[in-house]
C-alpha cells in the first residue's frame, strides 16, 4: 500500500535534509507505527505521503499513486486525522462534517453516524468552536473516515483523550483494520504503538534506524526482567533484575533469601526501553 | 456544485464572525450620516462684517439697493456676542456670503482682531464717493486681496455685464447633474462596497490558516481554485449587499442597478483577488496588513481627481480606482453610458482572472503541496 525509496527532504531545499535515505513498505491490511521523538521527522515522512509535501529526492507510492505525480483521485481514497485538531470553529460538528463530505467524489458516511462512534451525537448542533481540546479531536479523528478510506493516516490519535475515549479511539482503530484498512500511524506514544501496530519503525534525526513488528523486537531486544519490592532494615526498596545476567541473578538470590520480599513479578521490557536502547535516544 | 456548496458554508462563516458585521455596521452608518446628516448641495457660504461708516441716509440709501440688487437677498435681525455683549444686527444672506452690518468701527475691529472674520468699513466722503477699507487675516492670497481692490470698481461692474450678456448654449442637451451628497456615493461604493473585499479576504483566508483548515481541504480532491472562489463568492455577496444598504434609500429607483450589479461584481472581484494575491506572501494579517494599507491608501488617491475635476492628471487615470469612480458615477447617473460601464467592468474582469490565476498558482505552492 505505501512504497518509500530513498525518500529525502530539506525545508530549506538545500544539502540539509530533515529526513534522509528513508525506505519502507507498508502492505495492505497492516497497521505500521511510524515512532521516533519530536522532530525526528515523522510528520514530514507523513506529509510527504499525504501529498501536502513535495518529494526533493527519492520516490513515494501510496495506494498506487505515484506521490512525485499525485493524481487528485488518491485523495478519495486517502483519509488523515490530524494531531492538531483543525476544524471549522465557527461552525458545528455536524455542519463540520456535512461540509467536508461534500468535497470528496465518493459515496460518504453519514455524518450522524460518524459523531456517535466517538461519543459526539449529542453535541452535533454545538459549534466546534465551544468544544474542549478532547472533542475537537474526537471530530477530526471521525473526519478522517468520512470517504471511507482505504489507507488511513493518523497522526497522535490519542493525544489529549482520556482513558475510556482513547480506549474507544484504539478500538475504532482495531475494527476499521479488521475490515481491510491499512493504517499508517505516526506517534510518540509507544504503548498504542505496542497495542495497535504490526509493524513499527524507529525514527531519529530522520533517519529510520529499525522497522520490526513489536514481538520481534521485545524477543530481540527486551531481557526479561523480574521486579522485586522487598523490606530492608525497615525500609521498603524497588528493584529490577535480568534473568539473564548472572550478576542480576544472584542478587536476587540474596535478596530472596535474607529480606522479607512484598511482591515480586516477572516483566518483559517495554517497547519505550527497547527504542532508547536501539536509538540511544529518549521519546520526548 | 462544490463551489456553491464552498460559497455556503463560507457565507455561514462569514455571518457567525466579526468582519462581516463590521461591513454591514458601517454601510448602515453611512445610510444614517447620508439620509439625515449629509445635506443635498454643500454650501461654502463666507462670513462679512460690514460697518457702514455714513449718514443714515445715505445707509438707507445702501442697503436698499443692496437688496434690490438680488432677489435672493433677504435681511434678517439677528443677535452675536461682541466683546461679551449680546448685540442686534442686521443679516443679508445672498447666494454665496452673510452680511453682517454692525453699528461701529470698534465692532468691526472687534470680529477682525478676536473672531478672525473678514471685516469692512464702507465710509462715504462729502463728494459722497465710497470708500473700502478692509480689515484681513493675513493669510489671504494675493490673487484674493486684487480681487477686493477690483471688485468695487465701476470696470468690474461692466465686466459682469458683458459676461451676462455672453450667450452660452449646451452641447447635450439631456445632461444630468448629480447633486452634491450623490455625487459622493461612487466613493462609497468604491471604498465601502469594492475595496473592503481587498482587506475582508485576507483576513478570512488568514482565519482558516490560523484554524489549520487548509490543511484538510488540501487532503480532497477539490482543487484550489474552487476554495478561493467560494471565498471570493461571499466577498462580492457582502459589497452587493453593503452598496444595496446605501444606494436604495438614497437614491431610489433612479440608477440602473443591473449596470450596477455588473460593475459591483467585476471590481469586488477584482479587489478579492488582490488581496488573495497579496495574502499569500504573508502568515499572518498582522504582518499583511502594512502592504494592505499602503494598497488601499494608493487606491484612494484618485478620489482626488473626482472630487477636483479641474487637477486630473494622466498618472492618475492608470489607477484602478480612477475608472471604478467614474464607472459607479455613470451608473448612479443612469446617462445611458452603457457602453463605458461594461468595458469598464470588463478591464476589471479580467485583470481579477489574471490575479486570480496568480493567486491560485501561489496557494498551490504556499499552503498545499
Amino acid at each position: 500500500m505505501i512504497k518509500v525509496k530513498n525518500l529525502y527532504h530539506s525545508y530549506k531545499k538545500d544539502d540539509i535534509y530533515q529526513v534522509k535515505d528513508v525506505n519502507f513498505e507498508v502492505e495492505e491490511g497492516e497497521i505500521f507505527g511510524f515512532l521516533g521523538p519530536s522532530g525526528a521527522g515523522k510528520t514530514t515522512v507523513q506529509n510527504i505521503l499525504t501529498g501536502l509535501l513535495e518529494i526533493h529526492k527519492g520516490q513515494a507510492e501510496v495506494a498506487g499513486y505515484d506521490m512525485k505525480n499525485i493524481s487528485k483521485d488518491m485523495f478519495n481514497k486517502i483519509g488523515m486525522s490530524f494531531e492538531q485538531s483543525n476544524v471549522y470553529s465557527k461552525l458545528t460538528a455536524l455542519e463540520n462534517l456535512k461540509f467536508y463530505a461534500k468535497l470528496f467524489d465518493v459515496e460518504t458516511r453519514d455524518p450522524k453516524d460518524l459523531l456517535k462512534l466517538v461519543g459526539l451525537e449529542d453535541k452535533a448542533n454545538m459549534r466546534a468552536g465551544e468544544f474542549s481540546k478532547g472533542m475537537k479531536h474526537r471530530l477530526t479523528f471521525v473526519r478522517s473516515m468520512i470517504n471511507n478510506p482505504i489507507m488511513w493516516f493518523l497522526d497522535e490519535p490519542t493525544t489529549g483523550l482520556d482513558p475510556s475515549i482513547a480506549a474507544d479511539i484504539k478500538n475504532i482503530i482495531r475494527e476499521k483494520n479488521k475490515q481491510g484498512v491499512t493504517i499508517f500511524l505516526t506517534s510518540h506514544n509507544m504503548f498504542i504503538a505496542d497495542e495497535l501496530c504490526h509493524r513499527v519503525a524507529f525514527i531519529v534525526d530522520g533517519e529510520i534506524k529499525l522497522i520490526d513488528s513489536p514481538r520481534n523486537l521485545k524477543l530481540q531486544y527486551g531481557d526479561k526482567m523480574i521486579e522485586v519490592d522487598y523490606i530492608k532494615d525497615g525500609e521498603n526498596i524497588n528493584d529490577s533484575f535480568s534473568t539473564i545476567l548472572n550478576e542480576d541473578k544472584k542478587k536476587l538470590k540474596e535478596i530472596i533469601d535474607n529480606y522479607e520480599i512484598q511482591t515480586m513479578h516477572s516483566k518483559e521490557a517495554s517497547l519505550e526501553e527497547i527504542f532508547i536502547k536501539v536509538t540511544g535516544r529518549g521519546l520526548v | 456544485m462544490k463551489v456553491f456548496s464552498g460559497f455556503l458554508k463560507e457565507l455561514k462563516l462569514a455571518s457567525r464572525g466579526f468582519y462581516f458585521y463590521i461591513e454591514i455596521f458601517m454601510a448602515v452608518l453611512i445610510l444614517i450620516l447620508f439620509l439625515f446628516i449629509v445635506p443635498d448641495e454643500f454650501s461654502a457660504k463666507g462670513e462679512e462684517y460690514v460697518f457702514l461708516d455714513m449718514p443714515k441716509e445715505a445707509k438707507d440709501v445702501y442697503l436698499k439697493g443692496l437688496t434690490g440688487e438680488d432677489l435672493l437677498n433677504q435681511r434678517k435681525n439677528v443677535k452675536i456676542k461682541i466683546d461679551g455683549k449680546d448685540k442686534n444686527v442686521d443679516l443679508y444672506e445672498t447666494e454665496d456670503s452673510s452680511l453682517y452690518f454692525l453699528e461701529s468701527k470698534e465692532d468691526i475691529i472687534y470680529m477682525a482682531d478676536n473672531k478672525r472674520k473678514i471685516s469692512l468699513i464702507i465710509k462715504m466722503d462729502e463728494d459722497h464717493n465710497l470708500a473700502y477699507q478692509y480689515y484681513l487675516q493675513g493669510y489671504e492670497s494675493q490673487k484674493l486681496k486684487n480681487l477686493i481692490r477690483v471688485l468695487n470698481l465701476e470696470s468690474a461692474h461692466l465686466l459682469q455685464e458683458n459676461m451676462d450678456s455672453l450667450e452660452v448654449r449646451s452641447i447635450s442637451i439631456d445632461s444630468k447633474r448629480l447633486s452634491d451628497k450623490e455625487n459622493m456615493l461612487p466613493s462609497v461604493l468604491v471604498f465601502n462596497g469594492s475595496l473592503m473585499g481587498l482587506f475582508l479576504i485576507a483576513a478570512y483566508i488568514f482565519l482558516d490558516r490560523q484554524e489549520g483548515v487548509i490543511k484538510a481541504y488540501a487532503l480532497t480532491p477539490s482543487p484550489v481554485w474552487q476554495y478561493l472562489m467560494s471565498k471570493i463568492g461571499v466577498i462580492v455577496f457582502i459589497s452587493i449587499l453593503s452598496s444595496m444598504l446605501v444606494l436604495l434609500p438614497v437614491m431610489g429607483l433612479k440608477p440602473d442597478y443591473l449596470l450596477l450589479l455588473v460593475l459591483l461584481i467585476s471590481t469586488a472581484f477584482f479587489s478579492s483577488a488582490l488581496g488573495l494575491l497579496i495574502a499569500s506572501f504573508y502568515d499572518s494579517l498582522i504582518q499583511a496588513f502594512g502592504t494592505i494599507y499602503v494598497f488601499m491608501i494608493i487606491m484612494i488617491l484618485p478620489n482626488m481627481a473626482y472630487f477636483l475635476p479641474s487637477w486630473s492628471p494622466t498618472w492618475i487615470k492608470i489607477f484602478p480606482t480612477y475608472s471604478m469612480l467614474q464607472g459607479f458615477k455613470s451608473v448612479i447617473l443612469a446617462n445611458g453610458d452603457a457602453a463605458y460601464v461594461l468595458s469598464v467592468s470588463a478591464g476589471f474582469l479580467l485583470m481579477g482572472l489574471i490575479m486570480f490565476f496568480l493567486a491560485n498558482l501561489r496557494y498551490k505552492k504556499i499552503l498545499f503541496r
